[in-house]
């Protein structure tokens, strides 16, 4: 008998465990098969890509990666409608990219972290209304500011400027950064610093020789959602950018080949676009989990 | 060497009111516990005189001078955190000389502090390891006792520095304490939540309560003549014993008396608040009442509850008509429940309590 019921429930966990593997395995493919698609079109010839039924075997072309760096690019100027052929290739848009992102992250960092810190250890008078305010910049829908702040950038001079769209991103991010952050610090034990102050390290050195370490993991996390959200964006790289300081998604949407769109080009961009971004959350996966579960969807205390 | 003296502090969180105006004086190379229950006040109290909390009112003097503008990375005190507050992102090496890495110390003198004060606290092997968050509680207490005590600051501040050890390294711990204490012949402010530690390393104690030092005494003075009821209650084990009737002047002196019996109260002359009639709180302590003994004046029959056998000793269970003591005998005793014994409670040995403000009526 007993040994009866010891199969069952091995066969009971047996067909549990497929059945959860089984769902994984859906939910990954579900997840992973447009990313598959868009390198698969890359690596597409444009009368392959629009094969039917779809090629699922076909030998690859590196046509479009080289095309995105050698060929001259077309795009529609946004406001106009005008169609423009730009004198170089794609990797201005890259360089425009790394560089947006780049600085107006670091801008937001350390910004942000100082002032986290200084929330959560110093906690002015209004901490929580302040927190509340800088938080508060972020609930307008961005398409709503997105009129005035392009006649805002263009009668100041910052239209089409890399300091414009820094500091566009770098207000964007704040928020995300302090709230983050300070949750982060609100976690390090009071008495580890006060240790330190009576250890004869002044407020500063325990800021940075013993806060900061702390937090480490949080700073990664931050950084990451940081990076995603500047790396993305669209709307506002759209309205305050020219040729000059395009970024990639936009240019990725204005690109048109010489007969309609050309798909596999498209692809290839997005490929290489999605590239670092991947890279990115692959190294910082742990750090992101740990930002998600416990970093944002605390009150201030 | 260092003389601390604290006048008037006070200091709230929000609406909780931890210190209630300290007034508190430590001689210098005297080594005072703080002993209190959790949440009595003992922690603000020292994070205060390190200069981590700032009083809300009140003065903090080292050898006479105010300390208050000084911050605590100048004051020059070394503390123990309750929390033991270990750095978690360095090695116990980088713990301990942290304090003297930052007082610019040279590495040769840093390497020899850090492992002599390693030795002295049986750490030495540990040294190397990278993450203080895999020692055991003990280890981590020890790591956190070195870094305090690598250096030769002003004064010491232990925050219940070997509550977490096991029972037999805490009486080693002890013991260790009395003899650092000799040896560096410096001002420490110990505090505990445990009276027996608190007596057997302090000179002085104070006893602290809801952010009120209720009586600072030497532990002789707490155990005889505690002031207050709390004081009373809250030192020696067994618990005191309490019970509540009437003071009556008699011809031969007071009386004390419940429905069930009379104690006559020997050398009462020092009672000057007593009132004929009044309703009071008389305590006896339960190794002073007698089992067994010869007959006196205060001589009872007393049934026996309950017997608890603790090899040297027994505590037993009493009862006197409506009241219930407990009393301690030396020795294994078999008592049996329902025994009866004979008990002496000695009128000189009593103290007697205000009913109402639970004041001591010397």
């Amino acid at each position: 008998m007993a040994n009866l019921r010891n199969n069952r429930r091995g066969r009971r966990k047996i067909v549990k465990t497929t059945l959860i593997y089984l769902s994984t395995i859906i939910a990954v493919i579900f997840f992973i098969f447009p990313i598959y698609w868009l390198v698969a079109t890359s690596l597409k010839t444009r009368a392959q890509a629009f094969s039917t039924p779809p090629l699922f075997v076909w030998e690859p072309t590196f046509r479009n990666f080289i095309d995105i760096f050698l060929k001259r690019q077309t795009e529609i100027e946004a406001i106009t409608g005008q169609e423009l052929e730009l004198a170089t290739g794609a990797e201005i848009f890259f360089y425009n990219s790394f560089v947006v992102t780049f600085s107006s992250i670091a801008i937001a960092t350390v910004i942000g972290v100082l002032a986290a810190y200084s929330f959560s250890r110093y906690k002015p008078a209004g901490t929580s209304t302040l927190m509340f305010f800088i938080l508060s910049t972020r609930m307008l829908p961005a398409i709503v500011v997105a009129i005035p702040i392009y006649f805002f950038y263009r009668s100041l001079g910052l239209y089409n400027t890399y300091i414009g769209l820094i500091l566009l991103y770098t207000m964007f991010n704040l928020p995300f950064a302090v709230w983050m952050m300070k949750s982060f610090f609100d976690e390090v034990p009071r008495d580890i610093e006060q240790a330190a102050l009576v250890d004869g390290s002044n407020p500063v050195k325990v800021f940075y020789k013993i806060a900061l370490p702390q937090v480490l993991v949080g700073l990664g996390a931050t950084i990451g959602f940081l990076i995603i959200n500047v790396w993305n964006e669209f709307l506002f790289a759209l309205l305050l950018t020219e040729r000059a300081t395009r970024t990639v998604p936009v240019m990725i949407a204005g690109t048109r080949g010489e007969v309609g769109i050309n798909w596999g080009l498209i692809a290839a961009i997005e490929t290489l676009y999605i590239l670092p971004a991947l890279v990115l959350i692959f190294l910082l996966q742990r750090f992101l989990l740990r930002g998600m579960t416990f970093g944002t969807v605390r009150g201030v205390k | 060497m260092t003389r601390v003296e604290i006048r008037g502090l006070k200091k709230s969180f929000g609406p909780v009111q931890a210190l209630r105006g300290i007034n508190l004086e430590v001689e210098s190379g005297a080594l005072v516990a703080l002993l209190g229950p959790t949440g009595a006040g003992k922690t603000t109290l020292l994070k205060c005189i390190a200069g981590v909390e700032e009083p809300d009112a009140g003065d903090i003097l080292f050898d006479g001078q105010s300390v208050l503008g000084t911050p605590a990375w100048r004051r020059d005190v070394a503390m123990f955190f309750q929390t033991y507050a270990l750095y978690p992102h360095m090695s116990v090496y980088d713990n301990i000389a942290y304090p003297l890495r930052e007082r610019k110390w040279s590495r040769q003198e840093i390497d020899r502090s850090v492992k002599n004060v390693a030795e002295k606290l049986r750490i030495a092997h540990l040294l190397d390891r990278k993450d203080p968050s895999t020692l055991s509680g003990g280890e981590m207490q020890r790591v956190a006792l070195a870094r305090t005590l690598v250096r030769n600051p002003r004064i010491f501040l232990l925050d219940e520095p070997i509550s977490n050890l096991d029972a037999k390294l805490r009486e080693e711990m002890r013991t260790e304490f009395k003899r650092l204490h000799k040896e560096l012949k410096q001002t420490i402010i110990y505090a505990t939540p445990d009276f027996l530690e608190a007596f057997a390393i302090a000179e002085k104690v104070a006893v602290i309560k809801d952010g009120v030092i209720l009586q600072y005494d030497t532990p002789i003075n707490l155990l005889r003549r505690p002031k207050n009821r709390f004081v009373a209650t809250f030192i020696g084990s067994p618990t005191i014993n309490i019970m509540r009737g009437v003071v009556r002047r008699m011809a031969y002196g007071w009386e004390f008396s419940t429905s069930s019996l009379r104690i006559q109260l020997s050398d009462v002359g020092h009672y000057s608040k007593l009132l004929d009639g009044s309703e009071v709180e008389l305590a006896v302590r339960p190794r002073d009442i007698v089992l067994e003994g010869p007959k006196n004046r205060n001589t009872f029959k007393a049934k026996v509850v309950a017997a608890e056998r603790l090899g040297y000793e027994t505590i037993v269970t009493l009862s006197l008509g409506d009241v219930e003591l407990k009393a301690v005998t030396k020795g294994m005793r078999s008592y049996k429940y329902g025994d009866e014994v004979i008990i002496n409670i000695p009128g000189d040995r009593v103290i007697l309590f205000d009913v109402s403000s639970g004041e001591a009526m010397y």
